[in-house]
């Protein structure tokens, strides 16, 4: 086993950890943010518990979603220091970007609306939520650009063999950019309406004595999931397009593909240039999945009269297809990340150039104990999620009331 | 403009050290109490300022990284059992903070408890190692790759390790006894005046063992800054002993954050002009000049920073401020 190996399977093992969770947080706080805005603007009661309920499943998510993200950030140091080191100039910006504009405030916000509930006037609690979303967006777009910028390389020139940025406006024009920060989008929003309405046909398959809560997220989740398999279909083919162009030779060979190999040899030597079939299988696969979630239009006719929840199999039919949509994003990254090998950046950095000098035991046992730390605690994590899910909305512990009547309304200052 | 930068990069970890090292303070103090409804109580004083402490650490990499990628790459890889062992600290407690009152029965709370506990102590003892690795060098080669990890495994490195752990414990129970209900800050305060001079022992003896060794004398290139540190760390712990004992908790909080927030400051003044210092080879120590990105990249970064860090600090400062105060029994319970 040689540490580029090792490295590798380290960096993909983490990272498909990290998207899980970060799919569902992506997905689930915007349907939150429609939650409670319609809570604020009617104050219904059912929406108030809803957004109850189903913030308390995001917060549970959102748990893993801190711990390995922060571990893929150390990654790139630990084990990819030749990434820093040739392109750390260009590639580091959209990612030190992302940790200030959007990491660092969405997690002081959600601090604040986790504990804000019953303290802080409705229109800052609701305000703090759309800051948590909209700085969660922002922290995705960063990441697609930064992953971008490796796909295709842009604005930057090289100096002493090392890259320099000199246009920092093509990264944010980058042709693999924008259709798959939209595939991404909606294949999270696609998860967190595939997630709520799951939920909701258990509870509504054990009949469940909340009936209308549940209703009302099944329509809710419903709905989403079947708007976005459709954004998702089309941002997907709408991909095929720029991304063949900037990299030919990722979708399987062809005249383009071959000039570039050609190009390839002449400038960095013999060596295998096409990337391993493991991606083009990823790929079909997914585009299966996307086609068979298609299928979801057919059951919003039965929203009508509730037919849905009379006929029980369609609240099966949601329930058995959970998984599917999750298998799809791990698909779709092994799709575009392994077709983007031999290159850590394409046609720029080799990826056994990037890798850190570190010994491979060392690597091994970094590789070992990061995945059994991280999957123990997804489990762990998944099971709490299922747990919750399943005691339903009667009293969860986020936002519940503070129970003493308050001594004394105005705190005393501490720091006297 | 590679010194402002390099500045900001300190300011940021020692926030994060100031401000995780209270959560980590808290943490290691779990294991103390049995009582469910003590360590319940000790999480709710950290509450809602627990996620926003820790991504200074996240913003500090992410600063490193786009400020100083040469330095990132060396400076993570070189001291890799440090870091990993301060990352797994850092998941744990994460984790476990969060989750530890999801589940209802008390033999599993008391689990996720044992976690943050570990968490916290391989955070603390990670941290300290990694700011005495950087101030005894590392095997450098002008290639460019740190070559091994057991450069890392020295005295030096383990005492000051402890040293950082028995300043996190005092700055925990610092914090605790200045934001937990008047009745029961009074057993942390005297805790805490317990706990400040055993952190006092240990950083003298993490400095006796630093000037023995001829690596890190080696190492230092301002050895004024370098003496500096424990100075200024066993006045800021007497401060706070004294001020702990006059029941101002404010103040002593004060002075356990300053002996942490030092501590990053001074182990990089003791190296400066440098930042990564290699012991092999002169030649291929990284100055912070050579160590940050090239100007247009800190241009751009900077022109981004400077409106932006305002908005972060004011949002900060408003989580403290709507949340300032001792936790009461109106206090929003979470974790
Ligand atoms: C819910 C998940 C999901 C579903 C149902 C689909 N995709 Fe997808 N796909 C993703 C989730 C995803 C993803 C995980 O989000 C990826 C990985 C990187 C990216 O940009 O999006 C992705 C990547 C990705 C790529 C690779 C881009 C590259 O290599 O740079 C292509 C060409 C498509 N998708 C196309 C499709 C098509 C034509 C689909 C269906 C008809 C489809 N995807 C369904
Ligand atoms: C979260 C979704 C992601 C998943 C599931 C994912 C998956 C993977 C996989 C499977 C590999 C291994 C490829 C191989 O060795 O053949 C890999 C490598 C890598 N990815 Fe990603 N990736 C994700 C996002 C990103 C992003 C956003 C970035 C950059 C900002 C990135 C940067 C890298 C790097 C640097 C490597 C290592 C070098 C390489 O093998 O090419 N990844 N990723
Ligand atoms: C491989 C490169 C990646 C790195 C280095 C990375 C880094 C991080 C870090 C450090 C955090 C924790 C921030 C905190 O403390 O709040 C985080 C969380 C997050 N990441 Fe990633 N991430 C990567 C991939 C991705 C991708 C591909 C996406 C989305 C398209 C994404 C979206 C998010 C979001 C929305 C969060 C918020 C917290 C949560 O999801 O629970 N990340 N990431």
């Amino acid at each position: 086993m040689d540490t580029l190996l090792l490295a590798r399977l380290q960096f993909a093992t983490t990272t498909s950890i990290h998207f899980l969770f970060v799919v569902v947080t992506l997905g689930l706080v915007t349907l939150l943010v429609g939650l409670q805005t319609t809570a604020v603007l009617t104050g219904k009661p059912v929406y108030w518990r809803l957004t109850r309920f189903w913030g308390q499943l995001y917060v549970i998510n959102y748990v893993l979603g801190i711990a390995t993200g922060i571990v893929m950030e150390f990654q790139f140091g630990l084990n990819w220091s030749g990434l820093s080191r040739y392109v750390g100039n260009v590639f580091g910006a959209p990612l030190a970007i992302e940790t200030l504009v959007a990491f660092f405030l969405e997690s002081t916000f959600l601090g604040m609306w986790i504990f804000g509930w019953h303290r802080l006037r409705k229109g800052l609690h609701l305000a703090l939520l759309w800051g948590v979303a909209l700085t969660a967006y922002a922290s995705a777009f960063w990441i697609m650009v930064a992953n971008s910028w490796l796909q295709n390389p842009v604005g930057y020139e090289v100096r002493d063999g090392i890259a320099h940025l000199t246009d920092f406006t093509a990264l944010l024009t980058n042709p693999s950019l924008g259709m798959a920060f939209g595939h991404v989008v909606f294949a999270a929003l696609l998860v967190g309406g595939m997630l709520m309405a799951a939920v909701s046909a258990w509870h509504l398959i054990r009949r469940t004595p909340d009936f209308v809560l549940f209703r009302t997220s099944l329509r809710i989740g419903l709905v989403t999931a079947a708007l976005s398999i459709t954004m998702v279909q089309g941002f997907g083919f709408a991909q095929f397009g720029p991304v063949g162009q900037v990299q030919p030779t990722k979708f399987g060979g062809g005249p383009e593909a071959d000039a570039l190999v050609a190009e390839w040899t002449a400038r960095f030597g013999q060596g295998d240039y096409t990337p391993p079939v493991l991606a083009s299988v990823g790929l079909g696969f997914m585009i299966l999945i996307g086609f068979a979630l298609g299928t979801l239009w057919l059951l919003l006719p039965l929203l009508w009269r509730d037919w849905a929840i009379r006929l029980r199999f369609p609240l099966w039919l949601i329930l058995l297809a959970l998984p599917l949509p999750f298998v799809a994003v791990i698909l779709g990254w092994i799709a575009r990340e392994v077709g983007r090998q031999p290159w850590v950046a394409y046609g720029l950095l080799p990826t056994d150039q990037a890798v850190s000098g570190v010994a491979p035991g060392v690597m091994l046992a970094s590789l070992i104990g990061f995945s059994l730390l991280l999957g123990a605690l997804a489990v762990a994590n998944w099971v709490l999620l299922a747990r919750h899910a399943a005691r339903g909305a009667a009293d969860p512990a986020l936002g519940r009331p503070p129970t003493q009547p308050p001594a004394d309304t105005r705190p005393v200052p501490a720091f006297a | 403009m590679e010194l402002a930068w390099y500045a900001l990069l300190g300011l940021f970890f020692a926030a994060y050290l100031v401000l995780g090292g209270y959560d980590y303070g808290v943490g290691l103090l779990l294991a103390r109490g049995t009582d469910p409804a003590r360590r319940r109580a000790a999480l709710n004083a950290v509450g809602p300022f627990f996620l926003g402490n820790e991504v200074w650490l996240v913003a500090a990499v992410g600063i490193l990284f786009g400020a100083f990628p040469m330095l990132e790459g060396e400076l993570l890889s070189g001291f890799y059992p440090a870091v990993v062992g301060a990352l797994v600290g850092v998941i744990l407690v994460t984790a476990g903070v969060q989750l530890r009152s999801r589940p209802a029965g008390e033999r599993s709370r008391a689990g996720w408890d044992r976690v943050v506990v570990i968490g916290s102590l391989l955070a603390a003892l990670g941290w300290g190692a990694l700011l005495a690795g950087l101030l005894q060098g590392v095997p450098l080669r002008a290639g460019g790759h740190v070559a091994g990890v057991t450069h890392l495994f020295t005295p030096f490195v383990a005492a000051a390790g402890l040293a950082v752990l028995a300043l996190v414990a005092a700055h925990g129970a610092t914090f605790l006894t200045l934001r937990l209900p008047a009745a029961d800050a009074e057993a942390t305060g005297r805790l805490a005046r317990r706990l400040v001079p055993v952190a006092l022992a240990a950083v003298g003896v993490a400095t006796v063992l630093g000037l023995l060794s001829e690596r890190v004398r080696d190492t230092v290139q301002q050895p004024v800054a370098g003496l500096l540190a424990p100075v200024l760390l066993a006045g800021a712990l007497l401060l706070a002993r004294a001020a702990l004992a006059r029941r101002r908790p404010g103040l002593a909080f004060a002075a356990t954050g300053t002996a942490l927030a030092a501590l990053v400051a001074l182990v990089g003044a003791a190296l400066w002009p440098y930042a990564l210092v290699s012991t092999i080879d002169p030649g291929a120590s990284l100055t912070v000049a050579d160590a940050a990105a090239s100007g247009p990249t800190l241009r751009l970064l900077g022109w981004l920073t400077v409106p932006l860090l305002p908005a972060l600090l004011g949002f900060q400062l408003m989580c403290w401020w709507v949340f300032r105060g001792r936790t009461d029994g109106r206090a929003p319970v979470y974790w």
